[in-house]
């Protein structure tokens, strides 16, 4: 493992600081190193998180953890059928006098140190919702009484589970496109950790198990410095370039690459996505990734841990196989990982 | 064999007869007592013999249980007289009866006697001495063998009519025999062929023309490539272009890209290649250098040429060794 040069000796420090704050996120969510190493690449991208799982796995307690160690302002908000984009930003209410008030909302209630919103059950909220969320997580800022809110340090994180389809939106196109990852949680497969979670009392209370985590173990207010950092310090080589961008045509056009998958016309599977948007997003967390592991040097493995995670939810497919997509898309993502030759 | 064993009485030798030609029999006394039997010289054909002609006789002598004849006063091959050679004597026990033993002596002369008609000749009596096989007897016997006769006949020109080509004198070449090339053939034919599939199976272990591109023979194809890359002058991009080489061999023989963080999968998944452990990571390390460090002169400090060509050979000779039918 190559050494990462001394002048960034604040970068060593910061790894240590991320290492341990995954430590202790680890203490309360068991079994899940895979989701909590991803969460804290997008802390370090500086990009938000869908947490995508079954009922009960983790994904709330998980994203506690997070904010709990993280630091800053947090805030957190139910998805709902009937919720509009204006409880988000206001909060109406009579006042004891009896007369109506309008407040500022969850999103601006902290105003500009606002660094965690977590967003539960996102697919429970209506396309204004999201479509305001759009903005919130894309340019950081809101405009509300008559002048605009920024949030320079803020980081959405949602979940959705993905069982229930009633009285549920799927996320539109853009709005997914916006987010760094979707990150998809399975319970534990290993036995001794499904026993210690069914039956060690820590984990039947989740309010206790999360104050067992140390708080603010990262300054989260310099984050976007530190981030910024990675993103100079960890060197992309031509050689590397040249793998994105054949990962990239991969990806849009799998047939010319080669690629079959069994019961697929592999000409009419993908509709589009891939953007360049989500490609930077790649980029970014790959790098991070690559400074998590102690190097200076980006690595296609760096984007092998994070391809799937940062690049599934932004591939669209045909309608045809819209349907199979939990099928089909992560068989894509491995299968061109698997085809295209690195370096 | 016309053969006739005469007793003979007590006193004189029996003399041969011109009726019982070639056949001599000869019984004598025993002055030993009574240790010797009777003596016989057979000889199969005693008459018709020209000059240079060799003919054999065999002497039988009985003998007294536990006596045996001295190799010594056997005769000795050589010359006997002037015109007879003995070229050859052997002596072998027979049957034994009543008490008596049979000792036959095979014997082999050549006459060298240019007779000019037909006539009588005789060959040499001669005696052979039998003492007891007892430990320390000082019993013995001498058994004569007589003189005994062959017939001897001249050789004669034949006068051929006169003709007018003497090539005519030549009698006709017998004809060569006709050997059967059928096995011979067959044989050649099996022998090819089994050389032909050797060298075709050879070819495939070694993934020599026409298997070159055989999927179990990754290492093999990327060795190849690495040694002529180690050929070329430029040795920068000769260094690249070889370690592409044996990635495209690492991925091709897992199905798969196989990148530095799955070396330890991939030897799990092909256990062949366990002891290569070390050089393998070695050839990870500076394939990072080289394609994405930042200085690429350092790979050729972790993982010198020769080290790279050195990986691939024992690659390509652990692929050969590695299980067959499985995926390594």
């Amino acid at each position: 493992m190559t050494p990462i040069r001394p002048p960034d000796t604040a970068l060593t420090d910061w790894r240590q600081a991320a290492l341990r704050f995954e430590a202790e996120i680890a203490k309360a969510v068991i079994g899940q190193e895979r989701a909590i190493r991803l969460v804290t690449i997008a802390i370090f991208a500086r990009g938000h998180v869908l947490l995508e799982g079954d009922v009960g796995v983790g994904k709330t307690t998980l994203l506690r953890a997070v904010a709990r160690a993280l630091g800053g302002a947090y805030e957190r908000v139910e998805g709902t059928v009937d919720m509009m984009p204006a409880d988000l930003i206001t909060h109406t209410y009579l006042a004891e006098d009896g007369r109506p008030r309008i407040e500022p909302g969850p999103v601006l209630r902290r105003a500009e140190d606002l660094s965690v919103f977590f967003f539960n059950e996102i697919n429970r909220a209506r396309p204004q919702v999201h479509s305001l969320l759009l903005r919130l997580m894309a340019e950081r800022s809101v405009s509300a009484f008559n002048r605009e809110y920024r949030f320079p340090h803020l980081q959405v994180f949602a979940d959705r589970n993905r069982v229930e389809r009633e009285e549920t939106f799927e996320l539109p196109a853009a709005a997914r496109d916006r987010f760094l990852m979707e990150i998809g949680m399975e319970a534990p497969t290993d036995p001794d950790l499904r026993r210690r979670l069914a039956f060690d009392p820590l984990f039947h209370d989740t309010d206790a198990l999360i104050a067992g985590i140390a708080p603010d173990v990262i300054d989260q207010a310099s984050v976007a410095g530190i981030a910024a950092a990675i993103q100079h310090g960890i060197h992309a080589s031509p050689a590397l370039e040249e793998y994105v961008v054949r990962l990239w045509a991969a990806i849009r056009e799998p047939a010319q690459a080669g690629i079959a998958l069994p019961d697929v016309a592999m000409d009419a599977l993908v509709q589009g996505g891939a953007s360049p948007r989500g490609v930077a997003f790649l980029i970014r967390a790959a790098r991070v990734r690559a400074w998590l592991e102690g190097r200076d040097m980006l690595l296609p493995e760096d984007l092998r841990a994070v391809f799937a995670e940062t690049m599934a939810h932004r591939i669209f497919l045909e309608p045809v196989y819209e349907m199979r997509r939990e099928s089909i898309v992560p068989a894509l993502c491995r299968a061109v990982l698997d085809t295209v030759p690195a370096p | 064999m016309r053969t006739r064993a005469i007793k003979p009485p007590r006193v004189a030798r029996e003399i041969p007869t011109v009726v019982m030609a070639g056949v001599l029999s000869v019984c004598l006394p025993l002055p030993a007592g009574a240790q010797i039997g009777s003596v016989m010289v057979r000889s199969p054909r005693p008459f018709g013999l020209f000059v240079g002609d060799c003919f054999d006789a065999t002497v039988e002598i009985e003998a007294a249980d536990g006596f045996a004849p001295q190799p010594a006063s056997l005769p000795k091959p050589g010359p006997l007289t002037y015109w007879l050679d003995l070229t050859a004597v052997s002596v072998a026990p027979g049957p034994a009866r009543a008490g008596n033993r049979l000792w036959r002596l095979s014997l082999t002369y050549q006459t060298f006697y240019a007779a000019l008609d037909v006539r009588r000749l005789d060959v040499p009596a001669f005696t052979v001495t039998f003492a007891s096989e007892v430990p320390r007897a000082t019993t013995s016997a001498v058994a004569e063998v007589p003189s005994w006769q062959i017939s001897v006949s001249p050789l004669r020109e034949i006068q051929p009519p006169p003709v007018a080509d003497p090539v005519e004198y030549l009698r006709p070449e017998s004809p060569n025999p006709r050997r059967d090339p059928a096995l011979a053939r067959a044989v050649a034919w099996a022998f090819a062929s089994f050389s032909v599939a050797g060298l075709f199976a050879l070819a495939r272990d070694r993934a020599w023309w026409p298997f070159r591109r055989r999927a179990a023979r990754a290492f093999a194809a990327a060795w190849r490539q690495v040694r002529r890359h180690a050929a070329r002058r430029d040795a920068e991009a000769a260094y690249r272009e070889a370690l592409l080489a044996l990635h495209r061999g690492l991925d091709r023989t897992d199905g798969r890209r196989v990148m530095g963080e799955d070396l330890a999968g991939f030897l799990a998944r092909h256990p062949a290649y366990a002891a290569l452990a070390q050089p393998l990571d070695r050839f990870f390390q500076a394939s990072r250098e080289v394609f994405f460090g930042r200085d690429p002169s350092l790979a050729q400090r972790t993982c010198p040429f020769p080290d790279l060509v050195a990986t691939a050979r024992r690659l390509a000779a652990a692929e050969r060794t590695a299980k067959a039918g499985g995926r390594s």
